[in-house]
């Protein structure tokens, strides 16, 4: 009878976090990327955010997709082409396989995550370039968190989550993993703000990130994410700072939005 | 004295109007706006005496000339993104090896 309770509770649950996703397959956000150059802010670089159905033999699974790409004109400097992807279950959001292909002025990785939910393990290959021409294999079984994932789902996820009671202050936590490595990131929510964008004035749901045991985001409070205060909660405003400098990462175009 | 501040204009007129050729043309009004008071302060102390007034003329020339290239780049270019076309492949190969693996992983 108990089990029967829980399935049924589970059940329950997976059927309001399908409700609940902000988000449906062949959403596409794109934002531009701006660094800060002696307090000038350049734009750099093209962010998309997409989100398309693949299908195998037996399911449907979401593909969660993010690509950089560098404006033409810093082309011949530094020429980022990076893909980030990840397929997870379309109704809970769990993450199948990770894929993080990155291309940034030269350097080439690629890392492959494969999830094995059961075991609490994750095959993990790393595919790296040879300085003498061809590439290398890393592959290891790296054990992770109940809730771990990876930072592309992360950001999926972060929308999924409810601000409309939360107090400001209030702080949520996120296990990424990233380089074979786990870290926490966490999120304070720090009230509504109404922000001008190009697709409008949004009164936006503001997060501040901090990322525990690295020192990749720098400052306290100064690593900001602006979320939609609507159903869509679409991540239109993003401020960083990291040890070589700030950015910013902002709205350009939206499409295939579900609400 | 004042070779000194036509030495310093000179430069910073220099790096003012390579920055202007260069994708960072948005950097240029810094060291034009420096070249240009640099400039006017040789002007300022010249205009006593009878010298040749030619080497600030073409450093204000030099300086106008870089911030009409940047105005002109910030105003009318527009940032687009370069070649995708090996993005887009990458991007398609990745889903069909992608769909192999989940088929592997039982999905």
């Amino acid at each position: 009878m108990q089990r029967l309770i829980f399935t049924f509770l589970l059940l329950f649950i997976i059927n309001t976090n399908a409700q609940n996703l902000p988000f449906q397959a062949g959403e596409k956000l794109s934002f531009t990327a701006s660094y800060n150059m002696s307090g000038i802010l350049t734009e750099l670089a093209q962010v998309t955010m997409e989100t398309s159905e693949v299908k195998t033999s037996k399911s449907t699974i979401l593909r969660l997709k993010c690509t950089a790409t560098t404006y033409s004109k810093w082309d011949i400097f530094f020429k980022i082409r990076d893909i980030y992807e990840s397929y997870v279950n379309p109704k809970t959001l769990t993450p199948y396989l990770y894929k993080r292909d990155i291309s940034e002025g030269g350097y080439n990785k690629f890392v492959q995550y494969k999830y094995n939910h059961n075991s609490k393990t994750v095959a993990s290959l790393i595919r790296k370039k040879k300085r003498e021409g061809g590439t290398y294999d890393i592959k290891k079984t790296v054990p992770i968190s109940v809730n771990a994932n990876d930072i592309v789902t992360t950001i999926y996820k972060l929308r999924q989550l409810n601000f409309s009671d939360t107090i400001n202050g209030s702080n949520d936590s996120f296990t990424v993993l990233f380089d074979n490595k786990e870290a926490t990131v966490s999120f304070t929510y720090l009230g509504k703000e109404t922000i001008n964008t190009t697709i409008g004035d949004k009164e936006c749901y503001k997060l501040a990130i901090s990322i525990q045991g690295t020192d990749v985001l720098k400052g306290n409070n100064s690593n900001l994410l602006w979320l939609t205060a609507d159903e869509n909660k679409i991540p239109i405003y993003a401020k960083f700072k990291i040890p070589v400098g700030n950015g910013e990462l902002k709205i350009k175009s939206v499409s295939g939005l579900k609400y | 004295m004042k070779k000194i501040i036509i030495i310093l204009g000179v430069i910073s007129a220099t790096i003012a109007v390579i920055l202007s050729v260069l994708p960072l043309s948005n950097l240029t009004y810094i060291p034009a706006i420096i070249a240009l008071i640099f400039g006017l302060i040789a002007i300022y102390l010249s205009r006593e005496n009878k010298e040749s007034k030619k080497i600030i003329h073409l450093l204000l020339l030099i300086t106008i000339i870089s911030l009409a290239i940047a105005t002109y780049k910030s105003v009318f270019n527009t940032v687009e993104i370069g070649n995708t076309e090996q993005l887009e492949k990458r991007e398609k190969e990745s889903e069909e090896k992608a769909i192999e693996e989940l088929e592997g992983l039982g999905l």
